[in-house]
């Protein structure tokens, strides 16, 4: 009987100790909730690989103290974070310190609200134009370079504003002078950064039938209107390519919409099927774009009588480009051009024509309609950019946000493709007939385009961070299914050319720390309290003597034996 | 640096009650088990009181100073004063003097006080990155706290234990007793109602308990003298541990 109590109590006591184990634990880790001076949101640079070679900040976790760009010359900042505000941004300091491999703990860089979408707003700020240009030309550095240590980028608030101030006080002077302000500390947790396994890209197509006239057995012929929606950018979480190619993206669905409303009546059906594309990969030299035209039946390529690729018009003011890689001389060439030419003078807009030839042997594709000339459609882009893009630039970057972009020229452009292309479809070239007059039925719309490019705007598309399944594919997909007959979605695997890694946001938390000449002098001034105490309490209950007596050697026993 | 920080608070905390006992005459008489038991009568006060405002207390939206809940916060506090009470008089201890008892209580009463209001807090928020004065101001709160502890301690084995005392003395006695005892609400008063911050808080709860400890240091003193007045002639053949 004994026995079996006491493997019951043994249990008992089992049990109590792993809960108090627990607890331990629980209390334990109590410790990471503490709270900091500041907590705020930062966006890593981006980190990939192209061909082998490793581009952008190869370290995600930080713990470092921070510095300002008052530091003492000659101080050693291989263990400091650099917090450098955009407004006080020296772009050949950071050259010099990215180009010539000088060893540094981070670099934080501090983005004015105006790039940010909620707080932007229509805040005017001076040199507007001035600070666009700059971060544009930053964050081609920085993505060009092979960095080996973290690179951060969060938006300016009180709080860390107030830090930033602090640590410039304190480095203007040299040293942190008071005991308490030992300095700040910045610390980013987050485990280190891995690949991003098989990205996928995503494009969408809608499919507008035309009228078949009864007992016309020939396929009838397409027109094609493409737009790369994906992005590429310094900071993925803040890559939301407002104009490149948001704006490409909003005129597209502003066109679909149009041209379904008249086509949803057979009396205005026309001749030609429309293809709307929303394709992924821009930046990478458009590969979505191939794999979407190899992904054609041969017919269907063939029955495309031309494409128009849209590319960043959001942002013109009175001139637009026709790109084309066909010669201009071209029959079809000049049709497309005059026929948009005649829409624009009616606009007071003016089209230039642009021609740049391709080298096949050069994998570089500057423009979208690039991928269909190499198949042997005819194609062209209309854009606001005169000069041919270099590889991942323009595509849509941290600068790119929602207050450099105006929904008058978005409004205006999607007025003169649907007037182009209606023109064609109808057979109304070189006649002035406003099919899509303002005040009418089919009017463009521009609080459709305004809240879809406030959607666009607050959405980041890097195309390898976003999922097959992403909300905003489906939202595309499901807009699109609206205007069209038939929606299709395509998802490929991006080429091996590139490879991303994750971990691009994380919480920097900043710390105010003591000095350790401030816990050493602490612990000086609590020991002699103590020992003080200790003497003062000796003395006044058991006499002065006592207290000598302590440090007394005890008598020797020789007295004892003597 | 943290746990370095830790240390030091800690040792600011809950190092002046080491020195204390050992440096008087506590750690030669082995008052050890009074104080553990001094200590767990404290425990059983805190929980008592703890039931009591939770039952009578209402919880405040703002953080004001309101009279009528300091009034009963401070009725409840008198539950602390029946504790030491029980402490002193109730339980049975070695045979110690009456000198040597009141600190030993005290002593004990306040190291459980400081362990259970500062220990977890410490634990907790000392030993992260973020600097902070609050955890050393608490220390010097725990030091104050201590001083009190034992000025009331003393008082109430005056109340209580000793049985002839100068009648003049005895409504300055309780008068003391009455503030040490109700030293709570008054503190919360300048931390409350006049919005004063930690350190200044921290500063007049010492000043005070300094204040209260020489007081009843002297009213004890005065005490004893009738006492050793009376005693004197017989000095001489007591033995030596009846001296006070």
């Amino acid at each position: 009987m004994a026995l079996s109590k006491n493997p019951g109590g043994h249990r008992g006591m089992q049990e109590s100790m792993y809960s108090v184990i627990a607890l331990v634990f629980i209390l334990v880790a109590c410790v990471e909730l503490c709270d900091a001076a500041a907590a705020i949101d930062v966006y890593r640079l981006i980190q990939y690989d192209m061909s082998g070679s490793a581009y952008g900040s190869r370290f995600a976790a930080l713990n470092h103290h921070a510095a300002s760009l008052h530091f003492p010359p000659g101080a050693d900042l291989s263990r400091a974070v650099l917090i450098i505000p955009l407004r006080e941004l020296n772009i050949t300091f950071v050259r010099e310190y990215i180009n010539q491999k000088k060893p540094l703990g981070g670099l934080l860089f501090l983005l004015p609200d105006i790039f940010s979408f909620e707080n932007g707003g229509n805040k005017q700020v001076h040199e507007k134009e001035q600070l666009k240009n700059l971060l544009a030309e930053l964050e081609q550095l920085l993505i060009h370079a092979n960095i080996p240590y973290p690179v951060y980028f969060a938006f300016e608030n009180d709080e860390i504003d107030t830090v930033l101030a602090d640590i410039k006080k304190n480095d203007a002077i040299g040293q942190p002078a008071t005991a308490t302000t030992g300095g700040y500390k910045l610390v980013i947790p987050t485990p280190e950064p891995k690949k991003v396994a098989s990205p996928t890209i995503t494009n969408i197509q809608g499919w507008l039938s035309g009228l078949k006239a009864d007992g016309d057995t020939n396929q009838l012929p397409t027109i094609a209107i493409v737009a790369s929606y994906d992005t590429f950018g310094a900071a993925p979480p803040l890559s939301v390519g407002s104009d490149s190619n948001g704006s490409g993206v909003v005129a597209l669905l502003e066109i679909a919409r149009l041209f379904s409303l008249l086509y949803s009546n057979p009396k205005t059906r026309g001749r030609y099927n429309l293809l709307f594309g929303l394709t992924s990969g821009g930046p990478y030299n458009y590969n979505g774009t191939q794999k979407w035209l190899r992904s054609f039946d041969q017919r269907l390529r063939e029955s495309i009588d031309y494409a128009i690729c849209l590319n960043s018009i959001g942002s013109w003011d009175n001139e637009l480009w026709i790109h084309v890689s066909k010669p201009p001389e071209n029959a079809y060439i000049k049709q497309i051009f005059e026929g948009f030419s005649n829409v624009a003078e009616e606009m007071d807009i003016k089209v230039g024509l642009k021609h740049k030839k391709i080298n096949i042997s050069n994998p570089r594709v500057a423009w979208e309609h690039e991928q269909f000339s190499r198949l042997r459609v005819t194609a062209a882009t209309l854009s606001e950019i005169s000069t041919a893009p270099e590889l991942l630039q323009g595509t849509g970057g941290l600068y790119d946000s929602r207050q450099f972009v105006n929904e008058t020229a978005i409004t205006r452009g999607v007025k003169l493709v649907a007037e182009s292309l209606a023109r064609h479809i109808y057979g109304h070239q070189g006649k002035n007939v406003q099919i899509f007059a303002d005040g009418g039925s089919l009017a463009v719309n521009p609080a459709y385009i305004q809240s879809w490019l406030d959607l666009l705007s607050q959405t980041p598309r890097v195309a390898p961070f976003l999922s097959k399944n992403d909300p905003f594919v489906m939202a595309l997909k499901k807009e699109l299914a609206d205007h069209t007959d038939e929606v299709n979605m395509q998802h490929e695997v991006l080429e091996g050319v590139f490879t991303f890694y994750d971990s691009t946001s994380a919480r920097l938390n900043i710390y105010q720390v003591a000095s350790v000449t401030f816990d050493l002098l602490l612990l000086l001034v609590l020991g002699s309290y103590l020992i003080v105490l200790f003497s003062f309490l000796v003395i006044t209950t058991r006499g002065l003597d006592d207290l000598i007596s302590l440090f007394r050697r005890p008598p020797s026993r020789k007295v004892k034996t003597a | 640096m943290t746990m370095f920080h830790f240390f030091n608070c800690a040792i600011l905390t809950f190092g002046p009650h080491a020195v204390y006992y050992s440096a008087t005459p506590l750690s030669e008489c082995d008052t050890l088990g009074t104080s553990v038991k001094a200590a767990l009568v404290y425990l059983g006060t805190a929980l008592v009181k703890l039931v009591c405002l939770a039952t009578f207390l209402q919880v405040s939206e703002n953080d004001g100073f309101d009279p009528y809940q300091e009034l009963l916060k401070a009725l409840i506090g008198f539950i602390d004063v029946a504790g030491l009470y029980f402490a002193l008089t109730q339980l049975t201890h070695r045979n110690i003097s009456q000198n040597h008892k009141f600190q030993a209580v005290g002593l004990g009463w306040a190291f459980a006080d400081s362990v259970l209001h500062r220990l977890a807090p410490l634990w907790v928020g000392a030993r992260g990155l973020e600097f902070t004065w609050d955890y050393i101001l608490q220390g010097l709160e725990a030091n104050a706290n201590l001083v009190l502890s034992i000025s009331l301690a003393a008082l109430g084995s005056l109340i209580w234990l000793r049985k002839n005392k100068p009648k003049t003395l005895i409504p300055i006695i309780y008068a003391c007793a009455g503030i040490v005892a109700t030293m709570p609400s008054i503190t919360s008063y300048p931390r409350r109602g006049l919005g004063w911050h930690f350190p200044k808080v921290v500063g007049f709860e010492l000043f005070t308990s300094l204040v209260m400890a020489f007081i009843s240091w002297q009213l004890f003193s005065a005490c004893q003298r009738p006492y050793a007045a009376l005693l004197s002639p017989m000095k001489f053949r007591l033995p030596s541990s009846f001296v006070v």
